[in-house]
């Protein structure tokens, strides 16, 4: 393994390289090259993935779950999955399918467990949220308050409409249209076949668009 | 059944009566269409729900019996064909017949344009929302969980080893016990049955110090008579007795 990593990024396996030179070809490099480099010893790379899929993978569980403080924790046990287990991944495939599907599982368990506990929902916690805690800056300061508070206002509305689809719609609701996957890694990601994604996806972005119709004008 | 024949009727009807009794207004409205086209050289073909023609476009078809200006409307569609096909419609991932029929249906029902542009709108929407950024601490406590992880990973691969370890002496101490079992009942069981002697009995018989007449007959070569005498008593007499004949 270490003799293939070495042959796909040489110059990462020599430890007499200069920090900088490794974090630059790391930085350059492929996912599945930074994928090698890591399993042949280099711990940089490691925080390469990280830097590169920290705020997908917190963007995407965070709209598929609601909470921003539990998207982190989950974002953060993606990482600590990944680290313990990425001797396992299967190389011939995609590292951003892996760790999305990760990512997809641990939402929802989340989501799960909170159905068991009805006291948490993410209309509450949407509705909820403090003005200090938002965790979106939408607006260009520059713009005139009036302004500001529409958008806020249908920034809030997105996000209630996003809360409001089903599960297994928001998940691919979500990667579609936020995270940008293709149809078969969605399929790979939520475990179902292509033509289920479709269904899901259009009946998604109907649902959505019959809720968000109202506040377009 | 009289619905089927009903329909049989008017699909042979029209085919061989190019001049089969339309009612074009009606028709149109049935299929969600406006009556806007010209009526000269138009074909008049009844389409079927769920009939296929296979190298035909597809018409728009309602129920059975509809009658389609299919020289108008060559490549229009249903509306819940539309709505099959939209989800690829907006991600530009149709074939080039089916975007044209697409567009056509758009152009043509005002529902489905405004359901399309609704959708497309929203999506925007969506796409446009901010990414959110991890906390300043984000990094921190990744790093100190990524730490805890190591450490544990360590010490359960050295407490693995030290099991192992553990294990390994164990087995090899079994296996040096059950060796030095089996070779000494290995031994056991060749080894010879052990021979009980009887105790030795000592004869004391007083040797007979006479001269035997045969050996100092023999004696007269000049040899001295001692050596034999001594070899005599070693061999025991009775080998050496002799006794006269008679």
């Amino acid at each position: 393994m270490a003799i293939a990593a070495r042959k796909t990024l040489p110059a990462l396996a020599h430890v007499e390289l200069v920090g900088s030179t490794v974090r630059e070809r790391l930085r350059t490099a492929e996912d599945s090259e930074v994928v090698s480099a890591f399993l042949s010893g280099e711990e940089r790379a490691f925080s390469e993935l990280v830097e590169r899929y920290q705020t997908r993978l917190l963007n995407f569980i965070y709209r598929t779950i609601g909470d921003r403080e539990k998207a982190e924790d989950l974002v953060q046990e993606v990482f600590i999955r990944v680290y313990r287990h990425l001797h396992r991944f299967d190389r011939s495939k995609k590292f951003s399918t892996w760790v999305y599907t990760i990512a997809s599982n641990l939402a929802k368990n989340e989501l799960r467990n909170r159905s068991r506990n009805p006291l948490v929902l993410f209309q509450t916690i949407t509705k909820n949220w403090q003005d200090e805690e938002r965790p979106l800056q939408f607006e260009d300061p520059g713009n005139r308050p009036d302004d500001l508070f529409r958008k806020r206002d249908i920034r809030e509305k997105v996000e209630e409409a996003v809360g409001q689809l089903p599960e297994h719609h928001r998940n691919v609701f979500v990667l579609r249209e936020l995270e940008g996957k293709s149809y078969e890694e969605i399929a790979e990601i939520t475990h179902t076949n292509l033509g289920t994604v479709k269904s899901r996806l259009n009946r998604a972005r109907n649902s959505f668009a019959e809720i968000i119709g109202p506040w377009l004008g | 059944m009289t619905g089927v024949l009903v329909t049989r009727f008017l699909f042979v009807g029209s085919i061989l009566t190019p001049s089969f009794p339309r009612k074009r207004e009606s028709m149109l409205a049935i299929s969600g269409c406006d009556e806007s086209g010209e009526r000269a050289g138009s074909r008049w073909i009844p389409a079927f729900a769920g009939m296929t023609i296979s190298g035909l476009p597809a018409w728009p078809v309602d129920w059975p019996g509809t009658i389609i200006d299919a020289a108008r409307y060559p490549y229009s569609m249903r509306c819940s064909e539309f709505k099959d096909l939209h989800c690829s419609f907006v991600d530009d991932t149709l074939a080039g017949v089916e975007l044209v029929r697409m567009q056509r249906h758009i152009a043509e029902c005002a529902d489905c344009a405004r359901l399309d542009a609704c959708v497309r709108r929203s999506l925007m929407l969506v796409r446009n929302l901010p990414p959110i950024e991890p906390s300043a601490d984000f990094a921190f406590r990744l790093d100190a969980r990524l730490r805890e992880c190591r450490l544990s990973q360590a010490s359960v691969a050295g407490g693995r080893f030290r099991t192992v370890a553990a294990i390994g002496a164990i087995a090899s101490l079994i296996m040096l016990g059950y060796v030095a079992e089996t070779m000494r009942v290995a031994d056991q069981r060749h080894a010879l049955p052990e021979i009980v002697l009887p105790p030795a009995v000592a004869i004391a018989t007083p040797p007979d110090t006479t001269p035997v007449p045969s050996i100092v007959a023999s004696v007269s070569a000049g040899m001295p008579i001692w050596p034999a005498a001594l070899l005599v008593e070693q061999g025991g007499l009775q080998t050496v007795s002799y006794t006269q004949p008679r």
